[in-house]
């Protein structure tokens, strides 16, 4: 009797039609995209980039290839040369990031924090080319990342792994030191 | 697959070849349907559109960089599946993830199965012709989303467990918005119950639509809420527990007629034991340690029965990780399962004691599922079928690996 009444009275059809009336007055959740942006979390693994170091103006990289050798999708060729005093001196390191899967095992393992995947997403392009980062185009994206950066300074998540303990990490990660933005438009 | 052909039965039949670009079979599924009329007489589903070869690729790889292969798997619950690999690994090295780890993961792969579930109602609901579940859902899929970006920076492939652990430790803070997400979660759920349980098209649409007894999904193999939907009471968290899922109580919600709207009954209510897991995790969460000591770097070499000389680039991390033994891995096979959002997701490995797998195979669920769409869409008519595609929630990535 309970069940054909409600039939009758379009009881479930109504109680569905309620819920959607209410979300009438509830506030929207979606954003017009390119008028608004969304904020991309802390260590978002976007665009590739190689930091800038603030004390020598250069990248930090020193040429281990550990990045390159643990890449699952083997997207970065490095080359380097070692002089007499066993000192590798990089001579090449490229990026292709349209093969890319951001992973981030280079960002982890890398033992000098110089690669980082930057939370910059918008590198969209009509061209292969622009997507495949050499040495330049890969400080190049720092400076833009850093610039466009909110913060005053950045430690991304991956340069120094919270959680995992000391003594596991080469020197270089245990204790890393953060970016500072101020220092860097000072230099300028 | 192009010589694949059907066999007409006679003149009154007509065959349709539904996908493989049909927004309704989910990915690239093609099926090669014959009808009497509008009643299905035969149907031949078709695979391979998506193969890339992941297991052969893991070969090639060493243990940790295979990982990320298996993100792309089921590309929508990626975690779970890395979940099931590192298990998988784990259990080969005869190591256990530290007790945080093992809650992140329990949290993590809960939220995966919701994520799943969300996606398959909007999509099921979409293609039975509800629209607003679809936005509902996603809406809320877009928060655990951006949950999962919180805890490791990506949103869909996220590579975020490790062998022995989890990659990074999740901030306290994260964890509070998430037991207050799984709050507004529990309300969600009956508001998606609200709009559809009762619904008289939606029982109409999917009661007595694609039934398959428990025998019958036994024999075709099915798992997950494909199986629970027929009253078969088999869960790998709770048969077989892995992670901290012996720690947590929750329930298996079974159906009872093995239709489709026993197994969306099914899912819905796993959903919110899902979320009440989530809520025990953080709850009990304890400190400490997210990586075990003995996992192996993320640098491991891939070259097997290595002898360790000075000068080598790669001895420190050898030493790490293999302890001073030649070979790097154990000799072995193993074979371990997880239940993920779609069903058991099983890895099988063989290891030759080098820093590779030596085979990888993959038992997917949707593979399983698929074989069972001839028995249960045979005697419906054309709509059901897509009901029926919807209902065993099929990834056609993982299918086709």
């Amino acid at each position: 009797m309970k069940t054909i009444l409600k039939k009758i009275l379009f009881i479930d059809l109504l109680k569905g039609m309620l819920i959607t009336l209410k979300t009438i007055f509830s506030q929207p959740v979606t954003i017009r995209y390119p008028k608004e942006k969304r904020s991309v979390e802390e260590s978002f693994r976007g665009r590739h980039a190689f930091v800038r170091d603030p004390s020598t103006g250069k990248e930090r990289c020193v040429a281990c290839t550990k990045c390159a050798q643990v890449c699952p999708s083997q997207c970065i060729y490095i080359d380097y040369s070692i002089n007499d005093g066993g000192v590798r001196t990089l001579i090449k390191y490229e990026i292709d990031a349209l093969r890319c899967i951001f992973c981030g095992y280079c960002e982890e393992v890398c033992p000098v924090n110089a690669i980082v995947l930057t939370e910059f997403y918008e590198y969209a392009s009509y061209t292969r080319k622009s997507n495949y980062f050499d040495r330049n185009s890969l400080l190049r994206n720092w400076d833009e990342f850093i610039e466009s950066y909110g913060g005053t300074e950045y430690l991304n998540k991956f340069w120094y792994l919270p959680g995992i303990k000391r003594d596991r990490l080469p020197v270089g990660k245990r204790a890393p030191k953060g970016i500072l933005k101020e220092i860097k438009r000072e230099e300028e | 697959m192009g010589s694949m052909e059907i066999e007409k039965i006679d003149e009154k039949t007509f065959v349709l070849q539904m996908g493989p670009h049909h927004p309704a079979t989910h990915g690239v599924l093609k099926l090669l349907c014959e009808f009497e009329g509008e009643r299905v007489v035969k149907i031949t589903p078709d695979v391979g559109y998506l193969h890339r070869g992941v297991e052969k690729l893991g070969e090639h790889k060493t243990y940790i960089s295979a990982m990320t292969l298996t993100d792309r798997l089921d590309y929508i619950s990626s975690m779970t599946n890395n979940i099931a690999y590192c298990l998988a690994v784990e259990r080969l090295l005869h190591i256990e993830p530290p007790p945080r780890a093992k809650f992140i993961r329990t949290i993590v792969s809960e939220l995966t199965r919701l994520s799943s579930h969300l996606l398959w109602l909007a999509t099921h609901a979409l293609d039975i012709g509800a629209m607003t579940v679809f936005l509902y859902a996603f809406r809320e899929r877009e928060q655990i989303l951006q949950f999962f970006e919180k805890i490791c920076g990506a949103r869909l492939t996220v590579s975020y467990p490790r062998i022995g652990g989890v990659r990074l430790d999740v901030k306290d803070r994260v964890l509070e918005e998430i037991y207050n997400f799984m709050d507004v979660m529990l309300k969600r759920v009956d508001e998606y119950e609200g709009l559809l349980t009762e619904n008289r098209i939606w029982i109409s649409r999917t009661k007595g639509v694609g039934v398959i007894s428990a025998e019958e999904a036994l024999e075709l193999g099915l798992t997950g809420p494909a199986l629970r939907g027929s009253g078969v009471n088999y869960d790998i968290r709770k048969h077989m527990p892995y992670d901290a899922y012996d720690e947590v109580s929750f329930e298996i919600p079974l159906g009872t007629q093995g239709d489709t709207y026993d197994r969306y009954l099914c899912r819905i209510r796993e959903m919110r034991q899902s979320s009440l897991i989530v809520k025990q995790c953080i709850e009990r969460m304890p400190k400490g340690d997210i990586l075990h000591p003995d996992a192996p770097d993320l640098d491991m070499p891939h070259q097997g029965k290595r002898k360790i000389e000075a000068g080598d680039s790669l001895w420190s991390g050898f030493i790490g990780f293999s302890n001073k033994k030649e070979d790097i891995m154990p000799k072995g096979e193993i074979y371990s399962a997880i239940e993920a959002p779609k069903g058991e997701l099983g890895i099988y490995l063989i290891s030759d004691g080098s820093g590779r797998p030596y085979r990888m195979r993959v038992r997917a669920p949707s593979f399983v599922h698929i074989s069972a769409i001839p028995k249960m869409c045979k005697g419906h008519l054309l709509a059901d079928v897509i009901a029926i595609i919807g209902t065993l929630d099929i990834v056609m990535g993982e299918a086709d690996r």
